[in-house]
């Protein structure tokens, strides 16, 4: 078999983008099960919602990119603050099988209260770049897909500056390392708590308003993403940021590699087969949990 | 007095389809069967161990597929067909369930989500084997010792004697030493193990039985529908088992049983639109857990150690 060397450009650049929009779900779910010890069912419905948001913000914003991504991410924070006042805040953090059933509940009224307004069409969405791109060669990569991955990095970026040189990051991974510690030196749990929901909802906004000019919205469209996800944060260590980043961006490449030569049903069962093969090397995950890393 | 009370339901089941002739309600029966079975393997996974397993979608699913196959491709009949997919089922849990309940219970939760979606996208996308999306259709209705289990009616002796079967074996096990080795292990693994009892065999064989009971169960269920295709994978399947685990009381087995059957009438009997079910059922879930965490017969059981105390002061 020979390989066309544009044709694997365009396929890992493609797998990149993919990568970085699975890192940043899986980073919020990991950011989540460091400081609460509790895994968020509902993520891929946040990312849902960022899409649909995107949807509905762009045509009011005429079609501009940018601001309608603000009111996007702005719009799930909110929905976040909420999820966690209204019900994550109820629990106790060894409350794991509870906080899935509680969110699983939560991602299904989510899933269908959409449908049942917004149907189960699939929605095209346009943006102020439309379908236009830059070409490299004999390359072309649509600047909707540049934008995406470049916000993505960026927000990596921030999360990292955020967690490792601010209080209020410092908070979290304090919590996240050892609670009794963080208690006694007078961190409220509670408001770290809401604070780790609210960024991982901003960040999971980012994904979905982001793929939203690159795939078709549709209210299941947080499930497929989700799973992956999952499995992503188990490969990479639970609670472990980088690990998660790392994980993400990997298999966002061996998929698009993959589906690139091979039939599909491959792509789709890469994640487990990795998850399964690392769970029987590490059970750990590939990098050790020791609370939750940044760098 | 509890066995005799059993036996007469069992019994009164029976007849369903000699005191209706309408194909609808013996089918809503079949239902009701069935998901009662599916949901009290699912009690013996999370309910008696204490393992969360999504992975019983995914075990239906398989099962339901195995059995298809096993009739249509393969050419064997329905009663082989069931029977492999209990085995199919027992050897898959057996594979992944050992590396993963090696991890801690949150790596078991996700895996076995993973599972699941897995089987979904193995059942969409191998085209060759499942026919993908088109699905199987006009599954032949089983026959034995030469009578042919033809209508609704008939078959749902086949379900009946199915559903019957297996949960008086989940009984035995579940009331059996193993059973409550398998409660010790969920209240207390630790203790478990300086009792000198391992818990890695209990916790796989609790996995596989339950995942081979659910096969059989996705079994019998897919000839009732007379087709398969990726939609019997639909979350729904495991959204109801799990509705039914946690309204009846996790870790009791009747409680279950009475919730299978009152759960798998309700809906049918209210005719929702198929969304708005769904958003019943996510609000029943939420609620119960927040309301009722440990169920029914939980909250019965907590009502009668109140009296108790009550008494005793």
């Amino acid at each position: 078999m020979t390989v066309d060397a544009v044709y694997l450009l365009q396929l890992t650049l493609n797998g990149i983008t993919l990568g970085l929009i699975y890192a940043l779900i899986a980073v919020g779910l990991s950011l989540i099960f460091g400081v609460m010890e509790i895994i968020n069912f509902a993520h891929g419905e946040l990312l849902m919602l960022g899409a649909f948001a995107m949807t509905f913000a762009l045509p009011v914003m005429g079609l501009l990119y940018w601001p309608s991504l603000a009111v996007a991410i702005l719009a799930i924070m909110l929905v976040g603050l909420v999820i966690y006042e209204v019900l994550l805040a109820r629990l106790r953090p060894d409350e794991f099988e509870r906080s899935i059933l509680i969110t699983l509940g939560l991602s299904i009224i989510i899933i269908h209260v959409m449908q049942y307004f917004f149907t189960a069409t699939p929605r095209l969405v346009d943006t102020q770049y439309g379908f236009e791109g830059v070409s490299i060669g004999s390359i072309r990569i649509t600047w909707t897909r540049i934008i995406g991955a470049a916000a993505a990095a960026a927000a990596f970026g921030g999360l990292y500056l955020v967690l490792r040189h601010t209080q209020f990051g410092r908070a979290m991974r304090a919590i996240a390392q050892n609670r009794e510690a963080a208690l006694m030196v007078g961190i409220r749990p509670r408001v770290v708590a809401r604070n780790a929901v609210v960024l991982a909802a901003g960040l999971c906004g980012l994904a979905g308003a982001a793929i939203s000019p690159i795939q078709l919205v549709t209210p299941y469209m947080g499930q497929f993403l989700i799973f992956k996800a999952f499995a992503l944060v188990i490969i990479g260590g639970l609670g472990n940021i980088p690990g998660a980043i790392v994980a993400a961006i990997a298999l966002g490449l061996i998929e698009s590699w993959i589906g690139g030569f091979y039939e599909i049903i491959w792509q789709e069962a890469a994640v487990f087969v990795i998850m399964i093969a690392v769970l029987f090397v590490r059970p750990d995950g590939l990098f050790k949990r020791g609370g939750m890393r940044v760098g | 007095m509890k066995a005799a009370v059993a036996l007469l339901a069992a019994l009164a089941f029976a007849a369903l389809p000699l005191m209706t002739s309408s194909n609808y309600i013996i089918g809503v029966g079949i239902s009701a069967l069935i998901f009662t079975v599916a949901a009290a393997a699912l009690n013996l996974i999370y309910g008696f161990t204490g393992l969360l397993s999504f992975a019983q979608l995914g075990f239906w699913g398989i099962g339901g597929y195995v059995t298809a196959l096993t009739v249509v491709t393969f050419g064997g009949n329905f009663w082989w067909g069931v029977l492999w997919a209990a085995l199919i089922n027992a050897v898959v849990a057996l594979a992944i369930g050992y590396p993963t309940l090696r991890t801690n219970r949150h790596a078991f939760v996700i895996m076995t989500l993973t599972f699941a979606l897995l089987v979904t996208l193995i059942a969409r996308d191998w085209v060759d084997l499942t026919r993908g999306p088109l699905g199987i259709p006009n599954l032949p209705r089983p026959s034995a010792f030469g009578y042919h289990f033809a209508t609704t009616g008939q078959y749902y002796w086949v379900a009946w004697a199915f559903s019957v079967a297996m949960l008086a074996f989940l009984y035995a096990l579940c009331s059996s030493r193993i059973g409550r080795t398998l409660v010790a292990i969920k209240q207390n693994e630790p203790l478990v193990r300086a009792q000198g009892i391992a818990p890695m065999p209990y916790k796989l064989s609790a996995f596989a039985i339950s995942a081979a009971v659910t096969g059989a169960a996705g079994g019998v269920f897919t000839f009732h529908l007379g087709i398969i295709d990726p939609l019997f994978l639909d979350f729904y399947y495991m959204q109801t088992f799990l509705i039914i685990v946690i309204i009846g009381g996790a870790g009791s087995f009747w409680g279950v049983i009475a919730a299978g059957i009152a759960l798998s009438a309700l809906p049918e009997a209210l005719r929702f639109s198929a969304d708005f079910r769904m958003i019943i059922y996510g609000v029943i879930l939420v609620v119960a857990m927040f309301v009722m965490p440990t169920g029914v017969a939980g909250w019965l059981r907590e009502r009668q150690l109140a009296r108790m105390r009550e008494q005793l002061r």
